[in-house]
């Protein structure tokens, strides 16, 4: 065996380097020779355009289709490259094995063996490499550095010292934070075995479930989009009081059911301090169904003889959910409270749409892109101070991180691997 | 708990979650009008909403005794969407009378008369009938100057797909974010799926020192917040964009500063890092998946001579299909919902913007005309929606196999 060591090297050697080489030759071969479709699908997208006469200009009609040309390609190039590189490092690692061991099929299959898994693994932990690792590593650099790559600690002068950037906004975003953290996980969560069980119990809790599940599909912003209308202030214009009677003029309806009048026309998500908990409201309307789901399913699976034996001692239905349902699903609501309170430590989307410059409002996933385009006034290190508030949200997710990976690796003994 | 309080609780709680979809979907087929001016609940029921009638044009100066016309057929003559019907209730009058207190001088005065009612308007007699038939009658041939009304109509309900036309059709944005999301979200969902599968099964399957630590380290990856990588990966990019501009300008014809330059932030690079950010959820749901499968029929298959690659394309990847669908449903909801990553990695050029991105910049500009924005948001929900309907199952599937990535 030793001597397939050095053999092994060289093959993988000798693969690296070619994939390394033909494959992007060969997206940007094949992207040159396929750059005539574009135009061909733009003249495609005038003949359609001149006819059916469509309304807009040609124009958009020829940008469009060039567009969709360059995308329909872009994909076969893409996904192609993608399943070329597995064909042809496989293919390599044969051929090589063969005319590397010299006839010995013992040896052969050695060499297949021990460079086969890399091939398999190897882009996906060279772009988790590339893509994440090592960003994460060099972000943490960053921040430890002035713009000229000095290092410092000043970058984190936001958490004790008063007069620097950001110093307000991190407070309000901590304590934000720290609300969302504790408010969301605990509603979503509530309201998730609440449905979970009284959907169960009826006949049909089926639509329901589709109902509260189906905001899981739609994008945060989407989902403010629809808040919008019920926490939204007044219309535009205010209209006179007719013979004491004020027709609404409130476009939001929660603001008119708060008999709210028209000239108060703050959304209720801009409230100070209060305009918080709409926005959570929003994650919450989104993410129940994701608890709900879950629990419905751990619910099912509570042991038949478990709630036989606690009807039979007389249990009520509250009893039975206390004291016999949920300590057999802790494990579930345990996963399903840590994924959310990692959600909500990253949580952007929403605060972003609704409030993005409100500092009352603010968490840091928000401080971040607001640093990134309001603290130009901060130097040319506005980079190392983005990098350090990365770190921070990064550091309120460690604690979490840990705990993922102790289960998962617990999981893993249990299944015997 | 008693058998009715379950049915109210749950239906109170499911009309709270369908509540917002009827005012979106309310609110993007209403008119520009009614939509900043009322509120959704009001579009199913008979509301009061005032219009500015004008009586006639300023350049109108022929002399009549009585003007005929009916209010309806005015405001309906403009456009043929969103004929308003109903009845009038009543009009504001605004204007100037003889002051009763001072001889010779006017008052401005504001006063709501019914409809039937006779008022005097420049000396006529002007009635609104409920029908909405007016007439304005004078002693003699007369050419009054014009008089604006405002006229309260109890308006019928009344729902159309203007802006559903135009966002599609008359604006350039929705459109191109339509097509700019597609081309986002295939191939990010099927570039990770093919690398995730096959470190799936090697993780799975074969052997190989540290494959139970770098699962672990892979796995524990998910809850990395993006942002951390963001800035280094960006800059990643701008590297090898000024390469690739070198690169182009030495390939063909083009000039350095102008044509040949490669975007550092393009639908590439967004790939790419999407890629990257789904693998570790895909690594670790697939290859809890492929470890259950029976591992006779690996066996067997390689005792038949199957090399690894015909294993997995032949074995692996039928038998993975439920699999392999609870992560791709994922992975596509999850960038063409994305709007972080896109921000900071996709390409910024109006016409490229993805769907999230320009959702978001359009509650800052069609805050005046909801019916645009919400006729822009349910076109954006209706892909994923469908999607995930339609592979509910599989979605529900992934869920419990231990989605543990977060926003």
């Amino acid at each position: 065996m030793r001597s397939v060591n050095p053999i092994i090297a060289g093959n993988s050697l000798a693969i690296f380097l070619t994939v390394v080489i033909l494959l992007p030759v060969t997206a940007v071969a094949a992207y040159m020779l396929t750059s005539p479709l574009d135009g061909w699908i733009a003249q495609f997208g005038t003949w359609l355009h001149n006819r059916y006469e469509w309304s807009f200009p040609v124009f958009d009609t020829v940008e469009r289709f060039s567009k969709i040309g360059f995308a329909i390609r872009s994909i076969f190039i893409a996904v192609g490259i993608s399943f070329l590189y597995f064909w042809i490092s496989n293919w390599l690692n044969m051929g090589l094995a063969r005319y590397t061991a010299r006839g010995s099929i013992g040896r052969q299959s050695t060499i297949v063996e021990a460079i086969q898994p890399w091939i398999f693994v190897g882009p996906a932990l060279v772009l988790l490499l590339l893509f994440l690792m090592i960003p994460a590593l060099s972000t943490l650099s960053l921040s430890f550095q002035e713009a000229d790559g000095t290092s410092t600690v000043r970058n984190y002068a936001f958490l004790w010292d008063p007069a620097s950037l950001g110093y307000d906004q991190f407070r309000y975003a901590m304590r934000n934070s720290l609300m969302w953290l504790i408010l969301v996980p605990t509603v979503c969560i509530s309201l998730g075995l609440l449905i979970a069980v009284l959907a169960d119990s009826v006949r049909w809790g089926v639509i329901a479930k589709t109902f509260i599940f189906v905001p899981l599909a739609i994008s945060f912003v989407g989902a403010a989009v629809i808040w919008r209308n019920i926490f939204a202030g007044g219309g535009i214009q205010a209209q006179e009081v007719l013979n004491g009677v004020t027709p609404s003029y409130q476009i939001g309806l929660l603001k008119s059911l708060l008999g709210h009048g028209a000239e108060y026309n703050e959304p209720l998500y801009s409230l100070q301090f209060w305009g918080n908990f709409f926005l959570m409201w929003i994650l919450v309307w989104v993410q129940t169904g994701f608890a709900m789901v879950i629990f419905s399913a751990a619910l099912r699976g509570v042991p038949e003889d478990t709630i036989e034996a606690a009807t039979i001692d007389g249990a009520n239905p509250f009893q039975m959910f206390f004291r016999i349902k949920l300590p057999q699903i802790y494990s579930t609501v345990l996963v399903v409270w840590t994924t959310l309170v990692i959600l909500v430590l990253k949580v952007f989307d929403i605060p972003y749409a609704l409030s993005a410059n409100d500092d009352d409002k603010l968490l840091l996933a928000t401080m971040m892109e607001n640093a990134r385009n309001n603290w130009s006034v901060g130097g040319d290190n506005v980079d190392n101070l983005f990098a350090a508030i990365a770190v921070m949200l990064m550091l309120t997710v460690v604690p979490n991180m840990i705990f993922n990976a102790w289960r998962i690796r617990k999981e893993q003994r249990e299944m015997g691997h | 708990m008693s058998r009715y309080l379950r049915h109210i609780v749950l239906g109170l709680i499911v009309f709270i979650w369908v509540v917002p979809f009827v005012a979106l979907l309310a609110t993007s087929l209403r008119s520009e009008t009614a939509s900043k001016t009322s509120g959704f609940w009001t579009a199913f029921t008979p509301t009061e909403l005032g219009h500015r009638f004008g009586t006639h044009d300023r350049d109108d100066t022929d002399p009549f005794v009585v003007m005929n016309g009916n209010i309806f057929d005015r405001l309906n003559g403009e456009s043929e969407s969103y004929p308003v019907t109903g009845k009038v209730n009543s009009v504001m009058f605004t204007g100037r009378v003889p002051d009763p207190d001072n001889e010779g001088k006017t008052i401005l005065i504001k006063k709501l008369i019914a409809a039937g009612e006779v008022m005097d308007v420049r000396d006529g007699d002007f009635v609104f009938q409920t029908n909405g038939n007016f007439t304005w009658t004078f002693p003699e041939a007369t050419a009054p100057r014009p008089k604006n009304l405002d006229v309260f109509i109890e308006q019928d309900p009344v729902f159309g797909a203007d802006a559903y036309i135009e966002v599609l059709f008359d604006n350039k944005n929705v459109p191109n974010a339509l097509i700019s999301s597609f081309i986002v979200t295939i191939p990010a969902t099927i570039i990770p799926i093919t690398i995730a599968a096959f470190a799936a099964y090697a993780f799975a399957w074969m052997r190989f020192p540290g494959r139970d630590w770098l699962f672990v380290i892979v796995v524990s990856l998910m809850v990395v917040p993006t942002q951390l990588a963001f800035l280094p990966v960006l800059q990643g990019f701008s590297g090898i964009a000024s390469w690739a501009t070198q690169l182009n300008s030495w390939l063909t014809d083009c000039d350095i500063d102008d044509t040949c330059r490669v975007a550092s932030k393009s639908f590439a690079s967004l790939w790419i890092t999407h890629t990257a950010f789904g693998l570790p959820l895909a690594i670790y749901l697939l290859r809890n998946y492929i470890v259950g499968l029976p591992k006779e029929l690996l066996e067997s298959a390689r005792i038949d001579g199957a090399n690894h690659l015909q294993i997995f394309i032949r074995i692996i990847v039928p038998l993975s299909v439920p699999a392999l669908a609870s992560f791709s449903i994922f992975q596509f909801l999850w960038v063409w919902n994305d709007l972080l990553v896109a921000l900071y990695i996709g390409p910024n050029e109006a016409s490229d913007l993805v769907f999230p991105i320009r959702l978001q910049k359009q509650l800052g500009t069609f805050k005046d005309q909801l019916h645009l924005l919400n006729a822009s948001a349910v076109i954006s929900m209706i892909v994923p929606v469908i999607v995930f309907l339609s592979m509910q199952r599989y979605f529900i599937r992934g869920l419990l196999a231990g989605s543990v990535k977060g926003g």
